[in-house]
Order: structure tokens, then sequence, then C-alpha cells
């Protein structure tokens, strides 16, 4: 068959018999049809057997949250209402799904109950009472949708998240011991765990910008950090280290030292924005600017050409040193995929505040030159912004602005997977 | 032989023209400055010296938060470092147009010059650090406005340097460093 079709174009020139031969094999083709076909509806239906969908779904309670689990065979559409204490979980299929319910331990989560529509599926998410407030990702593999209930308005619970943070605390860069706390691994990438950066910035002499309130920056980043680095700890199998988990003076070069020590897969500062401007408000992500000269884009070439023989033909005594000189202008190696991490952890933030003409922004700032990885500076809000400083001060918000920044960096991670 | 002279002396008047032509021509494009606000023409100032020059300065507004150009007139300095230290000057007496200032109002300029491979240094006391607001935004504010004017005005300016009481600083308050001379930023300016 393959020769006949070779044979195509020259038939276009020449002889009546090659032509002969041709319209032969194009008369060919109906004979062969019935089987085609007959192929194509076999691989059609054992696809279809192995498309069938089957979706699970359990809850489990947390210390300061409940989690509902929806996982399926094949990526889910779906949309989320909340009405009263019930949570309505749409989920659209064009083929029957099988439904399996897991594990039920909640005591906030009353039941799960499952009905069909035209074209969809419902979960009804029955809880206790109205006052919550929830979140919802999702994580590709496999496919999961992770609901998250916060319980709100209560002593009691603020006490627990304060407990959990402090288990943070303790636990600086170390993997958590917890296992089933967290669902399975998201990002597919072997070699290196995944290590992410939290910076939280200022501390100690260093307050950073102050509020109207009294509110002081340094406080705020450790708070929004510190739960960044809990919901992180919870749903991701990576490595978690904070540049500082107190209140103490760290040099930016440090910090940009603690990321590169640790490998990180990402960096991420996080700042409460100040301006002259009354008016001034809503989150800004910043990646570093490029005004690399002639001299500096000499040396770029020069870390990029000799960073990966490094790790090998020092000594490791000396390593740090001429690491520490490299890292100097490390950053612009990263600044598209930084640009990127903006991007995205902006768009989460910029749904959290209803904030829309705000895009990312480009600054020389002295914390993110000597990182070696994907590096962002997010200023979540303004504190010169009375009404900002007031909503900063809750959980609920400062809660709110970590979810946003642990779905943005998610984001990224997951078109990055290589990273 | 004297049509041959006659010739030789035809071909070399014209080369002559020639050259006189293109030696015109390229003097006239020089000549035009292509920017006539800039003052430092210093035949003109001294020539009139009553004559005023409009200078640019960048100030952030209130309402977009960008950097807004508001022109002033000022008496022509005798050199270039005059007219440095007069720009960053007028940037501490404000806006008249109701723009923000965002060097605090006690900072002093120490010492301004520009050096020959295009650097401006200028050195403020230190209260622009202590008694600064200390934010990414402030900072970016205080930093482009001071980096913007000069670089705007003064074409030989193409990086600024800033200094404070004499010496290097990281920042000015954890954020934007200052151990790299800074490049104007133009897309942080309003149209």
């Amino acid at each position: 068959m393959s020769s006949d079709a070779g044979s195509i174009p020259a038939a276009s020139r020449i002889s009546l018999g090659d032509r002969e031969k041709l319209f032969r094999y194009k008369r060919g083709i109906p004979r062969f049809a019935p089987v085609f076909l007959f192929l194509i509806l076999c691989l059609s239906f054992w696809g279809f057997s192995q498309n069938q969908s089957t979706v699970s779904v359990s809850a489990k309670d947390y210390p300061d949250y409940s989690r509902v689990i929806i996982a399926s065979s094949s990526p889910l559409s779906t949309s989320i209402e909340k009405s009263e204490s019930f949570l309505f979980v749409k989920i659209r299929a064009n083929t029957p799904f099988r439904f399996r319910r897991e594990s039920f331990q909640s005591r906030f989560v009353k039941s799960l109950e499952w009905s069909q529509g035209r074209g969809f599926y419902t979960l009804t998410i029955a809880t206790q009472d109205d006052k919550f407030f929830f979140d919802s990702f999702k994580v590709s593999n496999p496919p999961q949708l992770i609901i998250d209930i916060h319980r709100n308005g209560k002593g009691e619970e603020i006490e627990r998240t304060a407990e959990t943070t402090d288990k943070v605390l303790t636990e600086r860069s170390v993997e958590p011991q917890d296992a089933e706390a967290r669902p399975e691994r998201i990002s597919s990438s072997s070699q290196d765990p995944e290590c992410i950066v939290i910076d939280p910035g200022h501390g100690g002499l260093e307050a950073g910008a102050k509020g109207k309130f009294g509110t002081l920056e340094k406080d705020l980043t450790l708070a929004i950090s510190m739960r960044l680095a809990e919901i992180i700890r919870r749903r991701r199998a990576s490595n978690i280290v904070l540049t500082r988990d107190r209140d103490v003076d760290v040099t930016l070069e440090d910090r940009a030292a603690i990321a590169n020590n640790n490998k990180a897969t990402i960096f991420i500062s996080v700042h409460v924005n100040s301006s002259y401007r009354k008016g001034a408000a809503g989150p800004e992500t910043f990646f570093l600017s490029n005004d690399a000269t002639d001299e500096e884009a000499r040396r770029l070439a020069f870390l990029e050409n000799n960073s990966e023989n490094l790790d090998n033909s020092i000594e490791s005594d000396n390593q740090d040193v001429i690491k520490m000189i490299l890292w100097d202008m490390a950053q612009t190696a990263y600044l598209k995929q930084s640009s990127e991490l903006a991007e995205s952890i902006q768009t989460e933030l910029n749904l959290l505040w209803g904030t829309t003409n705000r895009g990312i922004k480009q600054a020389p700032f002295k914390v993110l030159t000597g990182v070696a990885c994907p590096a962002v500076l997010i200023e979540v809000a303004f504190l010169s912004n009375p009404q900002e400083e007031r909503k900063l001060l809750t959980d609920e918000y400062q809660v709110k602005v970590a979810e946003a920044i642990y779905r943005g960096m998610t984001n990224f991670l997951r078109e990055n997977s290589r990273l | 032989m004297d049509t041959k002279r006659l010739v030789i002396f035809g071909v070399l008047f014209f080369i002559l023209i020639v050259l006189v032509a293109l030696f015109l021509n390229l003097g006239n494009e020089v000549m035009p400055q292509p920017t006539p606000l800039l003052p430092s023409d210093q035949r003109e100032a001294s020539q009139e010296p009553r004559e005023y020059v409009t200078i640019t300065l960048f100030f952030t507004s209130e309402d977009d938060g960008l950097l807004h150009r508001e022109e002033r007139e000022i008496i022509p300095e005798s050199s270039q470092d005059a007219l440095a230290k007069r720009i960053v000057e007028e940037l501490f007496k404000g806006s008249r147009r109701g723009y923000l200032s965002s060097i605090p109002p006690e900072t002093q300029l120490r010492e301004l010059f520009v050096t020959k491979d295009g650097v401006a240094y200028v050195d403020f006391s230190r209260a622009i650090t202590d008694k600064h607001l200390s934010g990414s935004s402030a900072e970016i504010s205080t930093i482009y406005s001071v980096v913007n004017s000069l670089s705007y005005n003064l074409k030989s300016v193409k990086k600024v340097f800033i200094l404070i009481d004499g010496g290097e600083r990281k920042t000015l308050g954890g954020h934007i460093d200052l151990s790299q001379a800074f490049l104007p930023q133009y897309d942080i300016v309003a149209n």
C-alpha cells in the first residue's frame, strides 16, 4: 500500500498503466471500510469502558478546618455554592459516574449526599451550622477537588490556629511527619524534593512599614508567612523553609543565601506595602527589574557557563564564598519564570481583593537580586491604608491571603512541573 | 596641455565643492539640539543670563500612584553639577500642582556630582532613610522621582547612584537596592 501511495505524484506525470494502478488503489478503499469501521467501533467501546469514571468522596476533620476530598479518575468540571449550612458541589458529567464514599470522620460535616440532574451530579455537603467559609482547589494527579471548610467566629478556633502555627515554628525545614494529613504529592518531579522558601519581610529592629493603628509590617509578614507555611505543609509534599520564624533581624543577603543553600524551587517574600498616597490600596506582586548593564550581563554569562561545574570542582569550604559572589546577580537568569510566578500569584490576589487594574511590577529589590530560582516579592495590601490595615489584622484575611498565595504558587508549579 | 589643466582644475574644484557641501550638511544635522529644554548649553546661558530655562520634575500623583511631570522655570545655572543640585532642591520644595512629595521634608542634599561616565552621585542626609515611610511603593516613588528628574533634564546623566551621609547604604527602608546605580524608569510615568 505504501508503494502505491508513493507512486501518486509520479502518476500525474505519466503512463496510463500507472494511472490505472492508482485508480484501482482508490477503488480498493471501500472494500476495507467495514473492517476499519468495526475496528474503530471496538476501540471506542473499549475506550468508553475505560473512561467511565469512579468518583470517591471523603471527609476529615483537622484542628482548624474540615476537608472534603472529591477524587476522580478523570478531570472534573465543578462549581461550588454555599447556601446556609449547605455546600452544593455541582459536577458536570457527559458519561455516567460510579460513586464511592470513602472514609467519613467529621463532626462538622454531617452528611454527604449524591443526587443526579440532567448532565450533572450534585454532591450536597451538610454541615452543623452556617458559620463557616470555605475555599477549594484542584490538584491534577490524580484529579481531586479539595474543599476546606473553615469554621469562623469562635475564640476557641483562633487558639487552635495559634497552636498549629506554633507547630511550624518548631518544624522548620523538616518534612511533615503527619503523612496522612496531606493529599498525595502533586508535583511529579522526582530527583530533588521540592523546596519552597518563604521570606517574611523585615524583623527585629527593622520593623518595616507602620500602620495607623500601630501595626508593624514585620508582624504581619510573619503571621501571613506562618499561615502560608502551614497550608503548604498540609497539602504538598515539599520542604518548607522560612527565612525567619521569630521576630529577629536577618540581612537581605542572608535571606537569599538561605534560599540558595536549600536549593529552593521557588522563593516568596511576603511584605505589606506603604505609600505616601492616602488612597493607595490593593495587592502588588513584584519581580526583579532587569537593569543589567553590559558588565552585569557579562557576569551573568559567566555565571551560566560555570554554575554547573561549580559543585564538583570547588572544595566545599570555599564553595559557599564563591557561590555568594556568583549569587550576587543570580536572579537575572530566572526573570522570565519569576514574572510568570508573579503573574500567577497576582491573579489570585486580585480575585481575593476584587482588584483588577493592577498588574505585576518590576523593581530592583535587594532581597531578590541574589536568589537563584524563580522569586517574587508580594505586597499583600497597604498598611498605610487604615481599612486594609484593619482587614489584615483579622485571622480570616490572613488565612485568605495565604490561601491566595498558595493557589497562585501551586498554579505556577503545575505549569512548570520540571522545576 | 591647457585643456588638460583646466580639466584637472575643474575636477579638483568639483571635489572641493562636494566636500564643502558635505561638511555643511553634517553641520546642519548636528546644529539643532533635539532637546531644547536642556540648559546644558552653557554658552547660551552666559550670553543671555536673564532668560529662564524649563526643567521637568517628577512627582507622585495621589490619583494613580504614577509619577507625573511638572515643568518649572528656573534661572540657568553656571554648571552641570549646579543645575543637577538645583533640580534636586526643586524636588525638595515639592509640587506646585498638588502632587505628593515623596522625600521626607527634613532631608538635605549634602553633595551631588556627575562623573565623566555619566553617573550622578547624589548624597542625601540620613533623614531620607530615618524619616522614610518604608514601604515598597513609597521607596519606589522617592527613588525614581530623583532618578527620573536628573536623567530627564541632564543628557549626560545615564545612571544615578544614591548615597546617604556620604556612604553606601543597602536600602532606604528594607526594599529597593541602593547598592547599584539606577537607570531611569519611564514606565511608571503617566503619559
